[in-house]
């Protein structure tokens, strides 16, 4: 799908999804597209042992348990509530999650201070209602009616950064599962029954939040009771770790069509970088002493996304430590004064002494480093 | 997929095989088929399958039967009880340390888990930095080393024989950069944080019978990733211990040598555990040949009990006919020391790195296995925490052995069959869904009867995904976790952590009365008087009434010693101290022994008093090479407080003299001060006379503390406090050293000496010279004025003060003064010298002077006045002072402090009572008549005005004096 910034994960991954229906003979709930154990091997990627004819390539990384139960709370009565800090690949998951069960990813509601009620039910074509009254052809149903309707899944982006009133509209939809529309009341223009949108089988709803925002607005204990939580930790396995970061660099290189090679070394030394400030942050004792940043895989990916845009467009075509420190001061400071001083004590504390030692990539990485904050501060 | 499919798949053709008269034949040449099918020949696959098979054979043909195990495993448990029973075996030859032996008996005692612990603390042939040597062997009950051991204690005429390298040779053969590599392993950086019971082995080396599991990273990789589980004893449950669960004998011992023969072939691992692991296997061959020769007892009435691992062994020792060429190493000669400690199952999963919760699942499908199969397990006469309603077991049912069947060929079969799939128990499920919501609604969450539900649903759905009909104990944790947990709150239990404890939960075994060791025994014996529980876990609050019932003056005392002996939280005073010279009549304790049991039986093996170890750990800090005077004399100070032991104290005390004398450094003084103070005084009031030691201290203390003086007023790095605290000794223990002998003049000579360029310590000087009547407070005074008056000085006034502060320590007397020069600085310092240095005050007085600033406000406090009003018309007295001079500007100066007022008084005194001057005068043959009052007489001022009349009419009329003294100073 070359005519798409970015396909989602139904589109870019139809023909897989195709071919996994095809050879699906386990049995499927509701209306799902597939059975619960293909829709595990789609995301977590198969093995020889599965015994299929072609290999499926893991999309989603980390323990493979958070999938089943995640793929287990939507067969169930219940919704499912991702949670976790930033750049743990929540929406990602939730995305091929309806991707591999309804085949559509983009039912999409995004929390934020500003949604409404309506966002989440329905509102009016207002010309229209002027026009013909109210009915349901004048109804702009939102995405997670339109997958009640449909019985497929909706998804709720940042469910607690939206207001609590607009969150409590999820309770009546995820316990009665039904939405009504009062306006289309018996003596108004629609009939008797139609005021009621029913949700067909199959419907279910993936929330995601942010546990770094849990205390804007707090869920509700009644909403709490009706999803499920699935807790998606921060990746500090290193190896898993490298998997994610290669498998999302090789995906960007091929969407903006680069070929630029990333050395391993290269790899080595941000994994190790990002390692080493995670444990700095982890022990600093104020806010003041620790990166305004979450440090998460994505932000890693970040870093090394723009080290490798910089090098192809303004470099020599190659990645170079240099380019990939740089990048990394300039993603990770963020407070003028705070977080400038953290990286600078980082790099001469840590990298200063490692570089002699260890030699490498870690001198160039040193003096990359030290340009950037000379340049920043 | 599991391993065992994969050979069956290629079953269906006929091997051609080697034609021997084998039991595993067919099966060698199905392998010999898969390995030509898929690595194309004769390669390492071959040999590698092959190899399986052979060391299956030879283990099977091996004449002393091998009963090979995997540690905490309810099947092994279950096949070693069933094929006790039939076996009846006369000797069991059993993998554990040699010389845990003695100690198996005294498991009865004990409510298990408990584990048997080698200990040393006497180590020889060590590194030092070892100490102590810590080995611990925990045993369960759901366990087949506890199968065996109870068979063979209980039943009369059968001999149980540890094979085993001992403890000695656990740290003999060990590489301590391995241990360190193995906990980094287990280390998972997701775990939560250990729980308290976790770390009731200590930092004990663990060993276990039976530990089966791969020995490189990516085999166990593998299986869980195929096996569809998440870790190893997960694996272990789903596709060794379900499937064998009932199986016979020889089907059980067959793949157990399989599983074992494959870790082994494929995983070398590191070479040295290799090595360590081929050592033991020889030691125990050599061992049980050993035994044999010297009891002579058949082959075929002897069982011997390892791990799974070793009976695939191949070493050259291997087998009763094997080579006898392993030597033995000799013990090291430390002292070991044997006893049991209380474990836990969370404490056998922290040690050997099982995932949480498996040790607890073991013991439940123990306890279910047993009841479904009716194999009636061995048990200990008299074990302790178990129910005893079974009223007696039948005298064991002697079945008649069966005759041996030559072994044939079960791996085929079993390799063969599809995986065992545990039909669904609904009803068992159900009870667990709803315990846990209960569960987890007394942990503060919001469960309800629909989350029951869910689980319920969930634990299916998850077991259907997870290839399975029934949900594991696993996949039910998750289903838990998933619809239970929305909030990570510290400080409450998780859900994981409930499903746990709901499944059996942790269990903390407790070393029964009879199998203390005497120190504890002791302490359980002399704190009964309480009427506490104290064997119980938990903490248990204790009151004593020392002054209603003075019997329990003696718990107190052994109350005191543990808190100094055993780690924080064992025994926490609430109310009551003990200090020196004082006593509670009252005291509450919170105690908790029997949560630290093993500490207390750790501190058994160090003496059979608590009093002896007290005595003894004392005298190993007062003689370490690195104690200073100060920490022997907090030992002589505990040897008092604790033991109340004169003679201990003595022998301390007299070290803490020849420590003190090679001391040169003054970093101590502080504390040497204090401590010596504080045994001083109470020496004074509690003895008739003072001891020898604190005598000697005090004199040797004042000449070595004269000595250093002069070098620590210049030295940088002692600081002013230090310095302060020799002044200190050297004053207040002054009266009592000059009565023992010391010359005023060495000290004297020591501050003259001093030349300090610091301005603190100046002004530190400055006090000492003031004290020692050098320097007259008028012209301290001016000093002060001088340095307020100078503009370059300044700056540095503050520094001046905090000695003059710390100099109230040694010179109390100065607290006035001191009060007078803050004063001054308040008034005449200019605030950008004033206010920088105010927080400096504040913290030299709060960290250093704790106990200088109540005394500098009750000074203050009597100068300033009391009332706002009274403010007005207040003059501050030393500016008041030069009124009061003027006043008597007639009369002489007078030394010391008194007023014109006070010289008045005196003089008037000595008009109405002149009796005592005239005695005195008449003595020193003096007869002169006394003067009008009014000129002013000098007999009361001090000394060095005395050149008035009086004293020349004493000189004419005696010469010699005056005479002498000239030609010793004329020469």
């Amino acid at each position: 799908m070359s005519d798409l910034l970015r396909a989602p994960a139904e589109i870019k991954y139809a023909e897989e999804l195709d071919w996994l229906e095809s050879i699906d003979d386990n049995p499927k709930p509701f209306s799902w597209r597939l059975s619960p154990k293909m829709v595990r091997l789609f995301i977590v990627g198969s093995e020889r042992a599965d015994g299929l004819d072609r290999e499926i390539a893991p999309k989603w990384f980390g323990d493979r348990s958070f999938v089943e139960r995640s793929i287990v709370t939507l067969a169930s009565d219940r919704g499912l509530l991702l949670i976790g800090d930033p750049g743990t690949g929540k929406s990602w998951l939730a995305e091929l999650l309806s991707a591999a069960i309804s085949r559509n990813s983009t039912q999409v509601v995004q929390g934020t201070a500003g949604t409404t009620e309506d966002h989440i039910k329905y509102s009016w074509n207002v010309s229209m209602v002027i026009a013909k009254g109210q009915s349901r052809e004048s109804m702009i149903p939102s995405p997670i009616m339109t997958a009640m309707e449909t019985g497929t899944i909706g998804r709720f982006e940042e469910l607690t950064r939206s207001t609590s009133d607009v969150q409590d509209a999820l309770i009546s939809i995820l316990s009665e599962k039904y939405i009504s529309v009062p306006e289309l009341g018996g003596d108004q223009a629609g009939e008797d029954g139609d005021n009621i949108v029913f949700a067909k089988p199959g419907f279910s709803i993936i929330a995601t939040a942010n546990s770094r925002d849990r205390g804007v607005n707090d869920l509700s204990s009644a909403l709490k009771r009706r999803f499920n939580f699935v807790r998606i930790p921060v990746v500090t396995n290193k190896k898993s770790e490298a998997e994610i970061v290669r498998f999302r660099t090789e995906e960007l290189l091929r969407r903006h069509q680069i070929e630029l090679d990333v050395p391993p070394t290269l790899l080595d030394v941000l994994l190790q970088s990002f390692a080493d400030l995670r444990a700095s942050s982890a022990a600093a004792g104020s806010d003041d002493e620790k990166l305004e940043s979450a440090l998460s895989t994505a932000e890693q990916i970040g870093v090394l996304e723009d080290a490798i845009l910089h090098s192809n467009f303004f470099g020599e075509r190659a990645l170079t430590a240099r380019t990939l420190a740089s990048s990394l001061v300039g993603s990770l400071a963020r407070r003028e004064p705070e977080d400038l001083a953290i990286l600078n004590k980082y790099l001469h504390g840590v990298v200063e002494p490692r570089s002699t030692e260890e030699g490498g990539s870690w001198p160039e990485f040193l003096e990359g480093g030290r340009d950037a904050i000379a340049t920043l501060s | 997929m599991q391993p065992h499919v994969q050979s069956g798949e290629q079953s269906g053709e006929q091997p051609h095989g080697p034609s021997h008269e084998q039991p595993f034949a067919s099966l060698r040449g199905q392998l010999q088929e898969a390995a030509a099918t898929f690595a194309g020949g004769q390669d390492a696959l071959e040999g590698i399958l092959l190899g399986l098979v052979d060391d299956v054979d030879r283990a099977v043909r091996e004449p002393l039967e091998i009963f090979p195990v995997c540690h905490h495993s309810p099947a092994s448990a279950l096949a070693m009880a069933r094929r006790l029973r039939e076996k009846q075996p006369k000797v069991v030859y059993l993998e554990l340390c040699e010389d845990m032996a003695p100690l198996l008996t005294e498991l009865r005692n004990c409510k298990l888990p408990v584990a048997v612990q080698s200990f040393a603390t006497e180590i020889d042939g060590f590194p030092a930095e070892w100490s102590p040597l810590s080995v611990v062997a925990p045993i369960t009950e759901a366990s087949a080393e506890y199968q065996a051991i109870a068979y063979a204690l209980d039943t009369p005429g059968v001999e149980l024989v540890l094979v085993d390298r001992s403890s000695d040779h656990v740290f003999q053969w060990d590489a301590r950069g391995e241990q360190h590599e193995r906990t980094d392993q287990a280390a998972d950086p997701d775990a939560p944080p250990a729980e308290e019971e976790a770390a009731l082995h200590g930092d004990a080396v663990g060993v276990d019978i039976g530990d089966l599991r791969p020995r490189f990273a990516e085999l166990e990789e593998h299986l869980l990733r195929h096996g569809r589980v998440r870790h190893w004893s997960e694996w272990w449950h789903q596709y060794v211990e379900l499937p064998l669960g009932d199986s016979d004998h020889d089907t059980y011992r067959q793949v157990m040598f399989l599983i074992g023969s494959l870790f082994r072939r494929l995983a070398p691992g590191d070479p040295h555990r290799v090595r360590v692991d081929e050592d033991r296997e020889r030691y125990m061959w050599t061992r049980m040949r050993e035994h044999r020769a010297a009891t002579g007892v058949d082959p075929a009435d002897c069982l011997y009990v390892c791990g799974a691992f070793h009976a695939a062994s191949r070493v050259e020792e291997f087998g009763i006919e094997g080579a006898d060429t392993f030597e033995i190493s000799p013990r090291s000669a430390t002292k070991w020391q044997h006893g049991l400690i209380p474990s836990s199952h969370a404490a056998i999963e922290a040690q050997f790195g099982l995932a949480a919760g498996s040790v607890s699942i073991a013991a439940t499908v123990w306890a279910k296995n047993v009841k479904r199969t009716r194999v009636q397990p061995y048990r200990l006469e008299g074990q302790a925490g178990t129910k005893k309603s079974r009223a007696k077991k039948k005298a064991v049912a002697a079945a008649p052995p069966v005759p041996e069947i030559e072994a044939a060929d079960r791996l085929t079969g079993f390799l063969q069959q599809p995986p065992v799939l545990d039909a669904l128990d609904e009803a068992e499920l159900r009870g667990w869904s709803v315990d846990v919501v209960r569960a987890a609604r007394r942990n503060g969450y919001l469960a309800s009867t629909a989350d029951a539900i869910a689980v319920f649903e969930t634990s299916i759905l998850l077991a259907g995904m997870r290839d399975r009909a029934k949900p594991t104990p696993y996949d039910f944790q998750d289903a838990a976790v998933t619809c239970i947990e929305k909030d990570a709150v510290p400080g409450r239990r998780d859900v994981r952590r409930i499903v746990e404890i709901m499944m059996g939960g942790d269990r903390v075994g407790q070393v029964g009365y009879e199998s203390l060791p005497p120190l504890a025994r002791d302490v359980h014996y002399r704190l009964a008087p309480l009427q506490l529980p104290l064997e119980k876990r938990g903490v248990q609050r204790a009151l004593l009434d020392i002054a209603g019932r003075p019997e329990l003056e003696a718990c107190s005392d052994v109350l005191w010693m543990l808190r100094r002996l055993l780690p924080h939280g064992a025994a926490r005073p609430i109310m009551g101290e003990r200090k020196l010279g004082e006593r509670s009549i009252q005291e509450s304790w919170d105690l908790a022994l029997g949560t630290h049991q093993r500490a207390l039986i750790e501190l058994g093996y160090e003496g059979v008093s608590i009093e002896q170890v007290l005595e003894q750990r004392l005298r190993r800090t007062a003689y370490a090479p690195t104690a200073t005077a100060a920490t022997v004399l907090e030992a002589v100070e505990d040897a008092t407080l604790y033991l109340g032991s004169r003679r201990l104290a003595d022998e301390l005390g007299s070290h803490a003299l020849t420590v003190l004398a090679a001391e040169r450094s003054v970093d101590g003084a502080p504390e040497v001060l204090r401590r010596v103070r504080r045994l001083l005084a109470y020496y004074r009031t509690s003895e008739p006379v003072l001891p020898p030691w604190i005598e000697s201290f005090v004199k040797a203390g004042y000449a070595h503390y004269c000595t250093l003086l002069p070098v620590a007023f210049t030295d940088e790095d002692a600081t002013v406090r230090q310095v302060a605290a020799m002044l200190g000794f050297l004053f207040s223990m002054e009266s009592l050293a000059l009565s023992l002998g010391c010359d005023r003049t060495q000290l004297e000579l020591a501050v003259g000496q001093s030349h300090p360029e610091d301005p603190s310590k100046t002004a530190l000087l400055w006090a000492a010279q003031t004290h020692l009547g050098t320097l007259p407070r008028a012209e301290l005074r001016s000093r002060c004025d001088e340095l307020l008056g100078n503009p370059l000085v300044v700056p540095s006034y503050p520094r001046y003060l905090s000695g003059f502060v710390h100099a109230l320590e040694p010179v109390p007397g100065l607290t006035d003064f001191v009060v007078e020069a803050v004063s001054n600085a308040f008034g005449r310092l200019p605030d950008p010298v004033l206010l920088p240095w105010l927080p400096t005050l504040i913290t030299t007085l709060r960290k250093d002077g704790a106990d200088l600033a109540p005394l500098l406000i009750r000074e203050a406090g009597r100068i300033f006045p009391g009332r706002l009003a009274a403010l007005d018309e207040w003059v501050p007295p030393w500016l008041a002072q030069p009124v009061v001079d003027a006043a008597r500007r007639g009369g002489r100066t007078g030394g010391g402090a008194g007023g014109g007022a006070a010289h008045a008084k005196r003089s008037t005194l000595l008009v109405a009572h002149p009796q005592t001057c005239d005695a005195l005068a008449g003595l020193l043959g003096y007869d002169g008549a006394w003067a009008s009052a009014d000129p002013g007489a000098d007999a009361g001022s001090g000394t060095g005005s005395g050149t008035g009349g009086g004293g020349a009419v004493l000189v004419g009329r005696h010469p010699e004096t005056a005479a002498a003294l000239g030609a010793l100073l004329g020469g």
